[in-house]
């Protein structure tokens, strides 16, 4: 009854302390937001109204597209469009060898990862520099982000250290965090000024004015694209939103929900480009217009790609990103996975408890877990249903349609607090393996909210 | 087909709902005292803010706040303390080294900290490449929330625009908040003509 995942788990798992790191360190996350959530009022109008915007644009998303792209090549940008990974990665190359451009620095997007952009240029022959510091670390060790958000959070400061060391020159043995960013400080600002390109994603571009909006709290979008005479932008389809005052919604929860800060450092909105200097966007599909034909899993491109979901998952906090198969880790991970290659990303439809809590913070109110389930009825059309999770998915499929029992079910739920830890943690319960089950609350949501205790 | 008509004919064909866009009328965090929630968030994320008293002066303040600053840059004619103008060098590389730089502000957010930069000057490298950066703003230019800013958000001809709340950060080694990460390492923000 092992999928891939649950075997990486198993043994990302042996190593207790480390473990327990990577679940406090994204736990904390998850608090913080929380706080600067529960400050605001109309914290959850916010994510009512940014589902809301999301759904029309992306159910429009031809029109907002001709309109951005319209309003950007008005303000002098060259607007391309890729159908695929591949073309994404020509037209980059392209623009670069028009500019006779050598070096490239980066900031963080995801896009470029889905596209394997690093290697095709690096394979060209092109000198491609990440300079956020997760981005940068990870690049410099030669291995992928764990995290959409925090690339590098699996890490100690001790293996940071020892790569600088080894690669940047930094003092031996000094693993001090303010120490070693002053060392990639040095070390990146020296790339920014010998850089012949600059490469951003987008959080958003804006289809009334023709904007890319980048966020970052390390500024190195900006530094990238402030030194080089060439920008390029690579966008994904569905990041286009129709105008500033939707604009408003999503910046007041875009970093809240990611890291807990009411702000991003920076929220650029690049709009020309620089006297004497050339901006391009790229438009990348690469199979999300297909997504968009799917009744069940077109929401997946509300997507704000905050990171929430994955640090409010058990699963996720408990196995790492890199037990996940795909390289978008967590609950929008696993759907998007399904999404690129049922065939190839099936293990990760097993690393879900279905606790819906994904569904709760998400701020783009995505229904991820009850995707993830339907996923799991699909798998057997497949052969890839595992037998142990059928039945605990059967059961919950039975539950959810008997809603008493179900509440019955959360009504007695405290009294697990109370079971032997043999019951809870026996050979039985896959879940138990190396998991602590969470603590129940004595009293049930609806039972608070019907009390009046919440609201 | 080319690339743009064959993406834009898959999204009409395979667009299998359709959403009307919703009224965004959000009743909005307000404060009773925006100016003071606007400095304490600004302290919140890393900066610092000080309301300037008529009997002070800018380039004192700036001085005091950065006594070993040797490279003043900027292009506001009331920094008399400036060593140099970001309109006049030949290329941005031309800017690294600024101790400081002095910029204009054109809207506080009391929800955030941010303060929107329209573009003012011939090289925007100047907002990120100097160790410290000094906003000048004006008391009545700051809101209360992001939609308020929105609202009455202007572009420059240079068309960039940025929202700076506090200092340069990161948290990528181990979670650990380390201020200064590739751009600024400190944020002042002087709060002008404050009645
Ligand atoms: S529902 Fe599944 S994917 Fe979502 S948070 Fe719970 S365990 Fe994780
Ligand atoms: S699915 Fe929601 S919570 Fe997860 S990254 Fe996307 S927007 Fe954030």
């Amino acid at each position: 009854m092992s999928t891939k995942h649950t075997k990486a788990a198993s043994a990302f798992l042996l190593n207790k302390s480390r473990a327990q790191f990577l679940n406090q360190s994204i736990w904390y996350v998850r608090e913080k937001r929380d706080k600067v959530a529960m400050q605001l009022a109309e914290w959850e109008e916010l994510r009512e109204l940014s589902s809301s915007i999301k759904c029309h644009t992306v159910t429009h998303l031809d029109t907002y597209l001709e309109q951005f792209a319209s309003q950007a090549e008005t303000n002098g940008v060259i607007v391309h469009w890729a159908k695929d990974a591949n073309e994404h990665n020509k037209i980059v190359y392209d623009i670069l060898q028009q500019h006779g451009a050598k070096k490239l620095v980066k900031s963080k997007s995801m896009l470029t990862e889905e596209c394997h952009l690093n290697n095709y240029l690096i394979n060209k022959g092109i000198d491609v520099v990440e300079t956020d510091l997760g981005e940068r670390i990870l690049q410099l060790m030669q291995v992928a982000p764990s995290h959409i958000v925090m690339p590098a959070i699996h890490l100690k400061r001790q293996q940071v250290g020892k790569l600088f060391e080894d690669k940047l020159g930094s003092e031996p043995g000094n693993s001090d965090p303010t120490y070693l960013t002053r060392v990639a400080r040095l070390h990146l600002r020296n790339e920014f000024m010998t850089a012949d390109a600059g490469l951003t994603g987008a959080n958003f571009g804006v289809a009334a004015t023709g904007d890319v909006v980048v966020c970052t709290n390390e500024g190195n979008a900006d530094m990238s694209t402030s030194l080089p005479p060439l920008h390029i932008v690579s966008m994904g389809i569905e990041k286009v939103i129709p105008d500033y005052r939707s604009l408003a919604v999503f910046t007041r929860l875009l970093a809240r929900s990611a890291t807990g800060q009411p702000s991003t450092t920076y929220t650029s909105h690049f709009r020309k480009a620089r006297p004497g200097c050339e901006m391009h966007i790229v438009l990348v599909d690469n199979g999300r217009s297909d997504i968009l034909a799917n009744p069940q899993h077109w929401e997946t491109l509300k997507c704000l790609r905050c990171g929430a979901c994955m640090n409010t998952c058990p699963v996720y906090r408990r196995s790492g990103g890199y037990s996940y198969t795909y390289f978008i880790p967590g609950p929008i991970g696993i759907n998007l996975g399904m999404l690129r290659s049922p065939r190839a990303y099936s293990d990760n439809v097993s690393a879900c408890s279905l606790c819906c809590s994904c569904d709760n913070v998400c701020p783009a109110k995505i229904n991820l877990s009850e995707q993830i389930y339907s996923w799991r009825q699909g798998l057997d059309a497949i052969h890839k249903a595992d037998p142990m999770k059928k039945i605990i998915s059967s059961g919950l499929k039975y539950l959810y349609g008997h809603p008493t029992l179900y509440y019955m079910g959360l009504k007695y739920a405290p009294l697990i607090n109370r079971l032997p830890r043999n019951i809870l943690y026996n050979r039985l319960n896959a879940w138990g393996k190396g998991r602590e089950l969470p603590t129940f609350a004595r009293k049930s949501f609806s039972e608070m909210w019907k009390k009046g205790i919440v609201r | 087909m080319n690339s743009k008509e064959s993406i834009l004919s898959n999204i009409r064909k395979n667009s299998c709902a359709d959403y009307e866009m919703p009224d965004i009328a959000v009743a909005a965090v307000r404060y009773d005292d925006s100016l003071q929630q606007f400095i304490d968030m600004t302290k919140a994320v890393g900066g610092n803010a000080h309301v300037v008293q008529v009997d002070e002066d800018i380039n004192d303040l700036i001085r005091s706040y950065y006594p070993e600053a040797v490279n003043i840059v900027s292009n506001l004619p009331e920094v008399t303390i400036a060593t140099g103008n970001p309109d006049v060098v030949a290329k941005p590389q031309d800017l690294d080294g600024t101790d400081v730089a002095v910029v204009r502000g054109e809207i506080g957010v009391a929800e955030n900290g941010c303060v929107w930069i329209p573009q003012a000057v011939k090289e925007k490298a100047v907002y990120f490449i100097a160790e410290y950066l000094v906003i000048l703003l004006s008391a009545d230019k700051i809101v209360n929330n992001m939609h308020e800013a929105y609202d009455m958000l202007q572009f420059s001809d240079y068309g960039f625009g940025t929202f700076i709340s506090g200092p340069s950060k990161t948290a990528d080694i181990e979670q650990a908040l380390v201020v200064g990460a590739q751009s600024a390492c400190g944020v002042t923000v002087l709060i002008l003509n404050h009645r």
